[in-house]
């Protein structure tokens, strides 16, 4: 029998969970906190094999609770050597703590604590799915392809430096709020691009982590206060993203662009909410890359066909988002785009003047660019010795496999 | 038919660190398997052991606390299910979720004292 607790019920728990005792006991107990809710869920497994609770997630949170009493005991305990032990959060009620909007409330301001500018952008991903998304360390390594040490390390400069500037629990003053707003939506953007570019074996992890991505940006637009047109322009953007995440590989988990995927299959429910959060995005009057990203992806998503595609809009939007934050990878989807276009010399043009040391570990996509372009000239011999080059520039198999493909393609045209 | 003991030896949970979503995996396929012998109505008992252990040694009755040097081979639980023999426990063994971690399932029969 297929036993009834909600898919990650136990991993989105221990957020909550962590996120709730931190309120309470502060960020210096942070250690100790984590243990406790790893504690339960062991308890859990061992429990429930004969019998399944009633509402497990009542029964975890009640574990929990039971457990941070414990753990408050022995704190006070170690506390009262030394000096008074106080709750950090005093003024609510330990039990009204776990209500689902104080809940809410706990986890937003741990999405504060780990974006926290102190912190450095590698600290705060991996701090962030430990702590907010319970992924374990391995778990990380295993999503981000990064060492598990180099993900503890992380994870562990994170905390101490927490610790060393004794950061508060707490949300950014009002004066700061759309400042801080701007490196949490950073580090959703990023967490769900780990995802969504990743060339992961597991087709598991990558949805965890766009998953993970598109819930806390739920959670952030929940709030008034967080809400502006660039937060609804980056939930439209990953909703638009992940709508065609299913049919980015297929079931021998070989890549499959863009031109090749499966249109039907785009999952529609997705592609609404993006729409639906666009719409939300136009009542602000505040614009961001997001909002092109996500208008570029809709472009996309519009097309009923490769063909279809609407170039002339799309190669308008990127050049908007060139002028509003340049960047050589837009400038290099620009010359993607005019080569669509047929526009053959301004490809040139751009693709002769790109940095490709800004491109670091994508740089391939510049050859594989230039490889295109030959192609459409006719040149097979240089697509081939382009391809060549973008080959031996990724280390990751899946895309050495994708272009190895792309060259026996070439090979049988010459 | 006889009482067989499935007793489960490996390290404990805690031990390998495992994450909350391979704990909810982990706790998934233990209850499905413990509904099925309970389904097919061969599961007569069972418990889960907290890993703390204290030792009893010698005629001193010398008092030692773990964890010890081997706690990776510790008694994490049994089961106690009726079978005709100790061939069909080893079948029903197949289902145990664990030896992917290095877990083993040891197989007793329960002695039957003649009256």
């Amino acid at each position: 029998m297929e036993h009834k607790i909600v898919d990650h019920l136990f991993r989105h728990h221990y957020g909550k969970m962590v996120a709730i005792l931190t309120r309470y006991f502060g960020l210096s107990h942070l250690e100790t906190i984590e243990d406790a809710v790893q504690d339960t869920f062991i308890k859990a497994t061992l429990q429930w094999r004969k019998q399944l609770p009633d509402n497990p997630e009542a029964w975890l949170t009640k574990v929990a609770k039971n457990r941070t009493i414990d753990l408050l005991r022995s704190i006070k305990a170690e506390k009262n050597r030394v000096e008074k032990f106080m709750p950090v959060e005093s003024s609510i009620p330990f039990n009204e703590l776990f209500l689902n909007h104080e809940i809410e409330d706990s986890q937003l301001r741990m999405i504060f604590v780990a974006c926290h500018p102190s912190l450095n952008p590698k600290e705060q991903i991996a701090f962030a799915l430990k702590t907010i998304s319970g992924f374990s360390t391995k778990e990380i390594a295993a999503a981000l392809l990064i060492k598990e040490d180099t993900i503890a390390k992380r994870i562990r400069r994170a905390k101490r430096t927490i610790i060393k500037n004794n950061l508060a629990f707490d949300f950014p003053h009002p004066n700061e709020v759309n400042g801080r707003l701007v490196r949490v939506m950073e580090v959703i953007y990023l967490t769900f691009n780990e995802g969504f570019h990743s060339t992961n074996k597991e087709k598991l992890i990558r949805e965890d982590l766009c998953g993970e991505a598109l819930r806390l940006c739920k959670l952030l637009l929940k709030k008034e206060k967080f809400r502006s047109g660039s937060m609804y322009a980056l939930f439209g953007l990953l909703c638009f993203h992940a709508s065609r995440l299913e049919t980015k590989t297929n079931a021998i988990n070989e890549i499959v662009d863009i031109r090749e995927q499966d249109r039907k299959k785009w999952y529609f429910p997705l592609i609404q909410m993006g729409n639906e959060a666009m719409n939300k995005a136009i009542e602000y009057r505040d614009v961001s890359i997001y909002h092109y990203e996500a208008v570029i992806a809709a472009e996309h998503i519009k097309a009923k066909s490769f063909e279809e595609t609407n170039w002339e809009n799309i190669l308008n939007w990127y050049t908007e988002l060139q002028d509003l934050q340049p960047n050589s990878f837009t400038l290099l989807n620009i010359a993607i785009v005019n080569l669509q276009l047929n526009n053959f010399e301004t490809v040139i043009a751009i693709l002769e003047t790109l940095p490709i040391s800004d491109l670091e570990q994508r740089a391939y996509l510049f050859y594989g660019c230039y490889s295109e372009y030959y192609a459409k000239r006719n040149d097979i011999v240089l697509a081939i010795s382009y391809l060549d080059k973008a080959i031996s520039k990724t280390s990751n198999n899946l895309e050495k496999a994708y272009l190895e493909r792309k060259k026996e393609g070439f090979r049988k045209l010459s | 038919m006889k009482d067989f003991m499935m007793i489960f030896i490996g390290a404990s949970y805690e031990e390998l660190g495992l994450s909350p979503e391979e704990l909810q995996g982990r706790m998934g396929k233990w209850f499905a398997w413990g509904d099925k012998m309970g389904k097919q109505g061969i599961l007569k008992g069972g418990e889960a052991l907290v890993p703390n252990i204290k030792r009893v040694v010698g005629s001193n009755r010398t008092v030692t606390d773990g964890p010890f040097a081997d706690s990776k081979e510790i008694i994490g639980g049994y089961y106690i299910v009726s079978a005709e023999n100790a061939d069909a426990v080893v079948k029903i063994a197949e289902d145990f979720p664990d030896y992917d971690l290095g877990g083993t399932v040891e197989i007793r029969e329960v002695m039957v004292f003649d009256k």
